[in-house]
C-alpha cells in the first residue's frame, strides 16, 4: 500500500517536469511549427544561471530562480533569432531546424562545460523538510513543484486561449499571412513563443537544480522524456500534452516499481513505437 | 489633395519570377476602385505588395502621404489600409468568434473592437449563428465572411478585397455582393478585385484593366462604357493566360 502511494507521488512528480518541460515544446511547435532539441540545454543553462546568482553570488535561491528564468528566455530568443528565422518559410525548413537546434544543443553543453567546468554542483531548496502525503513521504521542495506545475501550465493556457496576445501566436502558427494581414508581427511572435518556451525550460532547470545535480547534460533525458510526451500526446494542444506528461510520469513510476529502473526506458521506447504506429497523431491527437 | 493610395511604378514578384512590371495607379479620398483582366496577370500579387507581404523590388506606394514600401504588414495595418485575401481560410482550428475578437489586434483597432464585432455578426448573419463553429468546418462562402468580417475587425481607413465571391454559387454570391455593397455605402473607401465587370461598375468609381503585371486600361464610370464594350475590352485584348 505505502509502496503503491509513494510511487503516485513520485509519478505525479516526474509527470509535473515532463508537463513543464514538454508545454514548452507545444508552444514553440504551434507557433513555428519547428522541434526545438535544445530545449533541454535551455533548461540547463535555468540552472546554471539559477546556481550563479543563488550559490555563486550568493543573492539567495528565489532571484536565482528568477535569473534562471530570465537567462534561457534571453537565450531562447537568440537561438530562434539566428538559428530559426533565417531558415523561416525555406524548403526542408523542419529538417534544417532540426540540425540547427541540435547545434545549438551542442553549443550549449560545450559552453556550460566551459563557463562552469565539470564539477557537480546543486542548488538548495525552496524550503527544508520534509512533508508526509498519505504515508509517502517528500520533501517540500518537491511538494512545491507538484502544486506549481498545474498552476504554471494553467496560467499558460489561460494566455494562449484568452488573450489576444496568447492566440496570436496559435494565429500565426495555423496561416501566416492572414495573421500578418490583420496585423500581427509574425517575426515578434516568434520571439515570443521562443522566449516563453525557454523561460519554462529554465524554471523548470532551477526546480530541479534542487532535486539532482547540475550538469551540462542533466537536460538530455528530460528531453527524451518530453519527446516521448509529446509523441503521446501530440503537439497540437496543450491541454493534451500535459495530460500526457502525468500519465508517462505516472507510468514511469510505475514501471520502476514492477520491472526496475534498467527496463523502464526500454519499456517506455517500447510503448512510443506503438503509439507511432498505431496512432501517428498521438494517443489524444486528432485521428 | 494627395490620394489616399498611390502606387508609382512598382515592380515586384516572387524570387526570380517578376510579376509586377512598373505599375502605377491611384486611388482618391472618398472614392473606390475595381481591379480586372485575366487571371494570373497580377492582380492578387500587387495587393500583397500594397499590404506588405511581398516586398517591391523598385517604385514607391504611399498610404495617406505615408511611404509605406518598406514597412511590414503589422505597420501597414495598424496605418489602417486592410487586405482580405483571396480564397483563404483564415486560422483553421479558431473558433469563428475567437478569430474575430483576435482581428481586432492592431492596436488602432482595439478601441471599439466590441461595437465592430456587433457590425459584423449583423452584416453576416451566417457568422453569427456560428460563433463556436471552427474556421475549417466553413464552407467557401462563410470563409469568404469570416475572411471579410476579420478585415473590418482591423478598423479599414481603406478595405482591399481580393475576388470576394470567388467560387461562390449564385445566391452566396448575391449575398456576398449585397454585404460589400453595404460596407462601401458605410463610407469605407474599397480596392475590389472581381471578374465580373458590371459588379464592379455598380460598386465603384473607376476601374484598372491590370494585364501582364501592369495597368492596360483605366475606366472611369462616367465614360459610359456600356455592357458590350466593357465585354470587349475584356476578351478583345485581354487573351487567356
Ligand atoms: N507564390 C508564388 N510563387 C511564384 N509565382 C507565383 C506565386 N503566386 C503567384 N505567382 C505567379 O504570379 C503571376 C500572377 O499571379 P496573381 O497575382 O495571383 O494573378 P491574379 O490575381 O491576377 O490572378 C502568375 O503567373 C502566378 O503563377
Ligand atoms: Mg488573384
Amino acid at each position: 500500500m505505502n509502496s503503491i502511494v509513494a510511487t503516485l507521488v513520485s509519478g505525479i512528480l516526474l509527470g509535473s517536469l515532463y508537463a513543464l518541460m514538454a508545454s514548452g515544446l507545444s508552444v514553440v511547435w504551434t507557433t513555428l511549427g519547428v522541434f526545438n532539441f535544445a530545449h533541454g540545454a535551455l533548461m540547463m543553462i535555468g540552472a546554471y544561471a539559477a546556481w550563479t546568482v543563488s550559490e555563486g553570488m550568493g543573492l539567495g535561491l528565489l532571484p536565482g530562480i528568477l535569473a534562471g528564468v530570465a537567462t534561457a528566455a534571453l537565450c531562447g530568443i537568440v537561438i530562434e533569432y539566428l538559428l530559426i528565422r533565417p531558415f523561416y518559410g525555406t524548403r526542408h525548413m523542419l529538417l534544417v531546424t532540426v540540425m540547427t537546434t541540435l547545434a545549438a544543443l551542442i553549443i550549449l553543453e560545450k559552453g556550460a562545460q566551459l563557463i562552469w567546468g565539470a564539477k557537480l554542483k546543486q542548488l538548495p531548496r525552496l524550503v527544508t523538510g520534509d512533508v508526509s502525503i498519505f504515508g509517502a513521504t517528500i520533501s517540500w521542495h518537491e511538494a512545491i513543484i507538484i502544486l506549481l506545475a498545474p498552476i504554471v501550465l494553467l496560467l499558460l493556457w489561460r494566455f494562449t486561449a484568452m488573450t489576444n496576445r496568447g492566440r496570436s501566436l496559435r494565429a500565426v502558427g495555423q496561416n501566416q499571412d492572414a495573421a500578418a494581414l490583420i496585423g500581427i508581427d509574425v517575426p515578434y511572435a516568434f520571439a515570443i513563443a521562443f522566449g516563453l518556451a525557454a523561460a519554462l525550460a529554465g524554471l523548470t532547470g532551477a526546480l530541479l537544480g534542487s532535486i539532482r545535480f547540475i550538469t551540462p547534460v542533466m537536460g538530455s533525458e528530460p528531453l527524451v522524456k518530453a519527446m516521448i510526451v509529446v509523441i503521446f500526446g501530440g503537439l497540437g494542444s496543450l491541454g493534451a500534452t500535459a495530460g500526457a506528461a502525468y500519465v508517462i510520469g505516472l507510468l514511469e513510476a510505475f514501471l520502476i516499481l514492477w520491472i526496475g529502473l534498467y527496463w523502464t526506458p526500454f519499456a517506455l521506447f517500447l510503448l512510443m513505437i506503438a503509439v507511432l504506429i498505431f496512432r501517428p497523431n498521438g494517443l489524444f491527437g486528432r485521428a | 489633395m494627395t490620394a489616399l493610395l498611390s502606387v508609382e511604378g512598382i515592380s515586384a514578384g516572387y524570387g526570380a519570377i517578376t510579376v509586377l512590371r512598373d505599375l502605377t495607379l491611384h486611388v482618391g479620398r472618398n472614392e473606390s476602385i475595381g481591379l480586372f483582366g485575366p487571371n494570373g496577370h497580377g492582380k492578387t500579387t500587387l495587393l500583397r505588395t500594397i499590404s506588405g507581404l511581398l516586398r517591391a523590388s523598385a517604385g514607391r506606394i504611399h498610404f495617406d502621404g505615408a511611404d509605406i514600401s518598406r514597412q511590414r504588414p503589422a505597420t501597414i495595418v495598424n496605418a489602417g489600409l486592410v487586405h482580405s485575401p483571396q480564397a483563404n481560410t483564415m486560422f483553421g482550428d479558431m473558433a469563428i468568434a475567437e478569430t474575430l475578437e483576435l482581428a481586432a489586434f492592431a492596436p488602432r483597432a482595439r478601441a471599439g473592437a466590441k461595437q465592430r464585432m456587433e457590425q459584423v455578426l449583423t452584416l453576416f448573419p451566417r457568422l453569427a449563428e456560428r460563433r463556436k463553429q471552427l474556421a475549417r468546418t466553413l464552407s467557401g462562402g462563410e470563409r469568404q465572411m469570416l475572411s471579410i468580417g476579420c478585415a473590418l475587425m482591423c478598423d479599414p481607413r481603406l478595405l482591399m478585397l481580393d475576388e470576394p465571391t470567388l467560387g461562390l454559387s449564385p445566391r452566396l454570391k448575391e449575398e456576398l455582393a449585397e454585404a460589400v455593397g453595404a460596407i462601401a455605402r458605410s463610407g469605407v473607401p474599397l480596392i475590389v478585385v472581381e471578374q465580373d465587370v458590371e459588379f464592379l461598375l455598380a460598386l465603384t468609381q473607376r476601374l484598372y484593366m491590370i494585364e501582364h503585371g501592369a495597368v492596360s486600361r483605366e475606366i472611369d464610370r462616367n465614360d459610359g462604357l456600356d455592357h458590350g464594350q466593357v465585354m470587349q475590352l475584356y476578351f478583345g485584348q485581354g487573351g487567356e493566360a
